[in-house]
Protein backbone atom coordinates (compact mmCIF):
# COMPACT_ATOMS: atom_id res chain seq x y z
CA UNK A 1 0.00 0.00 0.00
CA UNK A 2 1.39 3.29 -1.13
CA UNK A 3 0.51 6.62 -0.19
CA UNK A 4 1.17 8.48 -3.53
CA UNK A 5 -2.46 10.17 -3.67
CA UNK A 6 -3.78 12.68 -1.53
CA UNK A 7 -6.30 15.18 -2.19
CA UNK A 8 -7.67 18.92 -0.87
CA UNK A 9 -10.82 20.19 -1.35
CA UNK A 10 -11.09 23.42 -3.12
CA UNK A 11 -14.20 25.90 -3.90
CA UNK A 12 -12.76 26.68 -7.47
CA UNK A 13 -10.88 24.32 -9.50
CA UNK A 14 -9.62 27.17 -12.11
CA UNK A 15 -7.90 29.19 -9.58
CA UNK A 16 -6.40 26.35 -7.00
CA UNK A 17 -4.61 25.34 -10.63
CA UNK A 18 -3.21 29.25 -11.00
CA UNK A 19 -2.52 29.29 -7.08
CA UNK A 20 -0.66 25.86 -6.87
CA UNK A 21 1.54 26.62 -9.82
CA UNK A 22 1.91 30.04 -10.41
CA UNK A 23 2.11 31.27 -6.80
CA UNK A 24 3.60 28.12 -4.92
CA UNK A 25 5.30 26.75 -7.55
CA UNK A 26 4.02 22.98 -7.75
CA UNK A 27 3.63 21.69 -11.61
CA UNK A 28 0.60 20.43 -13.03
CA UNK A 29 0.37 16.61 -13.49
CA UNK A 30 -3.25 16.25 -14.82
CA UNK A 31 -5.90 18.28 -15.65
CA UNK A 32 -7.83 16.04 -17.18
CA UNK A 33 -12.39 16.90 -18.06
CA UNK A 34 -14.39 14.59 -15.69
CA UNK A 35 -18.19 15.83 -16.11
CA UNK A 36 -18.72 19.19 -15.47
CA UNK A 37 -15.29 19.04 -13.17
CA UNK A 38 -11.94 18.60 -13.61
CA UNK A 39 -9.30 16.15 -12.37
CA UNK A 40 -6.50 17.98 -11.52
CA UNK A 41 -3.19 16.90 -9.84
CA UNK A 42 -0.13 18.65 -9.01
CA UNK A 43 3.45 17.37 -7.42
CA UNK A 44 6.50 18.92 -6.08
CA UNK A 45 9.70 19.95 -8.11
CA UNK A 46 11.65 19.41 -4.75
CA UNK A 47 9.74 16.20 -3.76
CA UNK A 48 9.17 12.84 -5.21
CA UNK A 49 7.49 13.16 -8.73
CA UNK A 50 4.92 10.49 -8.42
CA UNK A 51 3.89 12.03 -5.24
CA UNK A 52 0.75 13.58 -6.19
CA UNK A 53 -1.84 16.51 -4.73
CA UNK A 54 -5.38 16.31 -6.16
CA UNK A 55 -7.54 19.59 -5.86
CA UNK A 56 -10.67 18.12 -5.89
CA UNK A 57 -13.71 20.30 -6.84
CA UNK A 58 -16.10 20.87 -3.62
CA UNK A 59 -19.63 20.12 -4.59
CA UNK A 60 -20.67 17.91 -1.49
CA UNK A 61 -22.79 20.44 0.59
CA UNK A 62 -21.59 18.63 4.02
CA UNK A 63 -17.45 19.11 2.53
CA UNK A 64 -18.37 22.82 1.94
CA UNK A 65 -19.55 23.15 5.42
CA UNK A 66 -16.65 21.65 7.13
CA UNK A 67 -14.10 23.33 4.99
CA UNK A 68 -15.88 26.90 5.79
CA UNK A 69 -15.89 25.85 9.78
CA UNK A 70 -12.08 24.69 9.11
CA UNK A 71 -11.10 28.23 7.86
CA UNK A 72 -13.47 29.80 10.10
CA UNK A 73 -11.50 28.49 12.91
CA UNK A 74 -7.73 29.10 11.63
CA UNK A 75 -7.48 25.15 10.99
CA UNK A 76 -5.60 24.46 8.05
CA UNK A 77 -5.68 20.92 5.84
CA UNK A 78 -2.79 20.93 4.54
CA UNK A 79 0.59 21.11 5.54
CA UNK A 80 4.09 21.57 3.35
CA UNK A 81 7.45 21.45 4.36
CA UNK A 82 9.92 23.83 3.39
CA UNK A 83 13.86 24.19 3.80
CA UNK A 84 13.78 27.85 4.36
CA UNK A 85 10.24 29.32 5.59
CA UNK A 86 11.90 32.88 5.95
CA UNK A 87 12.72 33.22 2.51
CA UNK A 88 9.38 31.50 1.68
CA UNK A 89 6.82 33.53 3.56
CA UNK A 90 8.97 36.50 2.37
CA UNK A 91 8.23 35.47 -1.30
CA UNK A 92 5.04 34.75 -0.57
CA UNK A 93 4.19 37.76 0.57
CA UNK A 94 5.33 39.75 -1.80
CA UNK A 95 2.81 37.90 -4.51
CA UNK A 96 0.09 39.39 -1.76
CA UNK A 97 -0.53 35.80 -0.65
CA UNK A 98 -2.68 36.66 3.08
CA UNK A 99 -1.29 34.88 6.13
CA UNK A 100 -3.07 34.16 9.32
CA UNK A 101 0.17 33.20 11.19
CA UNK A 102 3.29 34.76 10.29
CA UNK A 103 6.73 32.19 11.12
CA UNK A 104 6.61 30.97 14.64
CA UNK A 105 8.95 28.79 16.74
CA UNK A 106 7.26 25.88 17.83
CA UNK A 107 8.62 22.98 19.29
CA UNK A 108 10.90 21.19 16.59
CA UNK A 109 9.41 23.21 13.88
CA UNK A 110 8.78 27.15 12.67
CA UNK A 111 5.61 27.19 10.53
CA UNK A 112 3.35 29.93 8.72
CA UNK A 113 0.05 29.60 7.55
CA UNK A 114 -1.84 31.09 4.77
CA UNK A 115 -4.85 31.15 2.99
CA UNK A 116 -4.91 29.08 -0.59
CA UNK A 117 -7.38 31.41 -2.01
CA UNK A 118 -9.67 28.43 -2.90
CA UNK A 119 -11.41 27.76 1.11
CA UNK A 120 -8.67 26.74 2.82
CA UNK A 121 -5.87 27.47 5.41
CA UNK A 122 -1.86 25.86 4.30
CA UNK A 123 0.52 25.24 6.92
CA UNK A 124 4.22 25.71 5.68
CA UNK A 125 6.62 24.21 8.63
CA UNK A 126 10.62 24.31 9.11
CA UNK A 127 11.98 21.42 10.66
CA UNK A 128 14.45 23.83 12.91
CA UNK B 1 2.29 43.11 -0.84
CA UNK B 2 0.57 40.27 1.42
CA UNK B 3 -1.44 40.61 4.68
CA UNK B 4 -1.93 39.12 8.16
CA UNK B 5 -4.91 38.16 9.10
CA UNK B 6 -5.69 38.05 12.99
CA UNK B 7 -7.90 35.75 14.40
CA UNK B 8 -10.98 37.78 14.92
CA UNK B 9 -10.68 39.87 11.40
CA UNK B 10 -10.36 35.76 9.95
CA UNK B 11 -13.77 35.00 11.41
CA UNK B 12 -15.16 38.35 9.90
CA UNK B 13 -14.10 37.77 6.73
CA UNK B 14 -15.78 34.18 6.71
CA UNK B 15 -19.15 35.27 8.54
CA UNK B 16 -19.37 37.93 5.46
CA UNK B 17 -17.86 34.94 2.78
CA UNK B 18 -21.23 33.34 4.35
CA UNK B 19 -23.40 36.52 4.26
CA UNK B 20 -22.56 37.11 -0.05
CA UNK B 21 -23.31 33.22 -0.53
CA UNK B 22 -26.03 32.31 1.78
CA UNK B 23 -27.78 35.81 0.97
CA UNK B 24 -26.83 35.75 -2.58
CA UNK B 25 -30.08 36.66 -4.10
CA UNK B 26 -30.04 40.09 -1.68
CA UNK B 27 -29.40 43.96 -2.95
CA UNK B 28 -27.72 44.89 0.17
CA UNK B 29 -24.37 46.70 -1.00
CA UNK B 30 -21.16 45.59 -0.58
CA UNK B 31 -20.73 48.55 1.62
CA UNK B 32 -23.69 47.67 3.55
CA UNK B 33 -22.06 43.82 4.10
CA UNK B 34 -18.48 45.33 5.26
CA UNK B 35 -20.49 47.33 8.06
CA UNK B 36 -22.12 44.06 8.63
CA UNK B 37 -18.99 42.57 9.94
CA UNK B 38 -17.90 45.93 11.22
CA UNK B 39 -15.02 46.28 8.64
CA UNK B 40 -14.14 49.28 6.41
CA UNK B 41 -15.62 48.85 2.53
CA UNK B 42 -11.84 49.35 0.92
CA UNK B 43 -10.21 47.27 4.12
CA UNK B 44 -13.10 44.79 3.71
CA UNK B 45 -12.53 44.20 -0.36
CA UNK B 46 -8.76 44.26 -0.20
CA UNK B 47 -8.83 41.92 3.15
CA UNK B 48 -11.34 39.31 1.40
CA UNK B 49 -10.15 39.04 -1.90
CA UNK B 50 -6.97 38.14 -0.20
CA UNK B 51 -8.20 35.25 1.64
CA UNK B 52 -10.48 34.03 -0.82
CA UNK B 53 -9.27 34.63 -4.30
CA UNK B 54 -11.98 37.34 -5.42
CA UNK B 55 -13.55 40.67 -4.61
CA UNK B 56 -17.17 40.07 -2.30
CA UNK B 57 -19.24 41.27 -5.61
CA UNK B 58 -17.33 38.77 -7.95
CA UNK B 59 -18.13 36.19 -4.77
CA UNK B 60 -21.81 37.15 -4.50
CA UNK B 61 -22.01 36.81 -8.71
CA UNK B 62 -20.30 33.24 -8.27
CA UNK B 63 -22.46 32.50 -5.46
CA UNK B 64 -26.24 33.51 -8.05
CA UNK B 65 -24.72 31.48 -10.66
CA UNK B 66 -24.61 28.38 -8.30
CA UNK B 67 -27.56 28.67 -7.43
CA UNK B 68 -29.32 29.32 -10.80
CA UNK B 69 -27.60 26.40 -12.12
CA UNK B 70 -29.28 24.04 -9.38
CA UNK B 71 -32.52 25.97 -9.68
CA UNK B 72 -32.13 25.11 -13.52
CA UNK B 73 -31.61 21.63 -13.13
CA UNK B 74 -34.16 21.32 -11.10
CA UNK B 75 -36.26 22.14 -13.82
CA UNK B 76 -37.07 25.27 -12.82
CA UNK B 77 -37.51 28.00 -15.75
CA UNK B 78 -35.21 30.74 -16.60
CA UNK B 79 -37.38 33.58 -15.88
CA UNK B 80 -38.34 32.15 -11.94
CA UNK B 81 -34.33 31.54 -11.77
CA UNK B 82 -33.52 34.94 -12.92
CA UNK B 83 -35.88 36.60 -10.36
CA UNK B 84 -35.06 34.72 -7.42
CA UNK B 85 -31.63 34.88 -7.69
CA UNK B 86 -31.45 38.39 -7.62
CA UNK B 87 -30.97 40.13 -11.42
CA UNK B 88 -32.69 42.91 -12.37
CA UNK B 89 -33.12 41.77 -15.90
CA UNK B 90 -33.42 38.95 -17.54
CA UNK B 91 -31.82 40.23 -20.20
CA UNK B 92 -28.73 40.92 -17.71
CA UNK B 93 -28.92 37.14 -16.17
CA UNK B 94 -28.70 35.32 -19.60
CA UNK B 95 -25.73 37.24 -20.86
CA UNK B 96 -24.12 37.75 -17.70
CA UNK B 97 -24.43 32.97 -17.42
CA UNK B 98 -23.62 32.61 -21.16
CA UNK B 99 -20.54 34.12 -20.69
CA UNK B 100 -19.58 32.67 -17.02
CA UNK B 101 -21.05 29.29 -17.71
CA UNK B 102 -20.46 28.75 -21.28
CA UNK B 103 -24.12 27.89 -23.03
CA UNK B 104 -27.18 30.34 -22.35
CA UNK B 105 -29.07 29.27 -19.16
CA UNK B 106 -32.22 27.03 -21.33
CA UNK B 107 -29.59 25.09 -23.26
CA UNK B 108 -27.96 24.75 -19.54
CA UNK B 109 -31.43 23.90 -17.95
CA UNK B 110 -32.40 21.20 -21.15
CA UNK B 111 -29.17 19.09 -20.63
CA UNK B 112 -28.56 19.84 -16.67
CA UNK B 113 -32.51 18.42 -16.43
CA UNK B 114 -30.83 15.32 -18.42
CA UNK B 115 -28.11 14.77 -16.20
CA UNK B 116 -29.27 15.13 -12.89
CA UNK B 117 -31.92 12.05 -14.61
CA UNK B 118 -29.44 9.59 -15.08
CA UNK B 119 -26.10 10.70 -14.31
CA UNK B 120 -24.41 8.49 -11.25
CA UNK B 121 -23.55 10.51 -7.79
CA UNK B 122 -19.92 12.54 -8.28
CA UNK B 123 -19.41 14.55 -5.07
CA UNK B 124 -16.22 15.73 -5.86
CA UNK B 125 -14.61 12.62 -4.47
CA UNK B 126 -12.20 10.56 -5.19
CA UNK B 127 -14.33 8.37 -6.67
CA UNK B 128 -13.73 10.43 -9.49
CA UNK B 129 -10.64 8.13 -10.81
CA UNK B 130 -13.21 5.99 -11.86
CA UNK B 131 -13.69 8.23 -15.01
CA UNK B 132 -9.84 8.61 -15.53
CA UNK B 133 -8.03 7.25 -19.22
CA UNK B 134 -5.48 4.11 -17.42
CA UNK B 135 -2.75 5.55 -18.90
CA UNK B 136 -3.16 8.48 -15.60
CA UNK B 137 -1.90 5.53 -13.07
CA UNK B 138 0.74 4.34 -15.06
CA UNK B 139 4.40 4.57 -13.73
CA UNK B 140 6.10 7.93 -16.17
Amino acid sequence: MKIKLTSLMVDDQARALAFYTDVLGFTKKHNLPVGEHRWITVVSPDGHADVELSLEPNVNPAAKTFQAAMLAQGIPLAAFEVGDLAAEHARLTARGVAFTRAPTAMGPVVIAIFADTCGNLIQLYQPT
Amino acid sequence: MGVLIEAGELQRLCRASALLRDDAASAATIAEVARAVRMSPFHFTRRFAAVFGTTPHQARIAARLERAQAMLARGASVTEVCFASGWASLGSFSGLFTRRIGEPPSSYRRRAMVQVAWAPPFAGCLGAMAYLPASSFREA
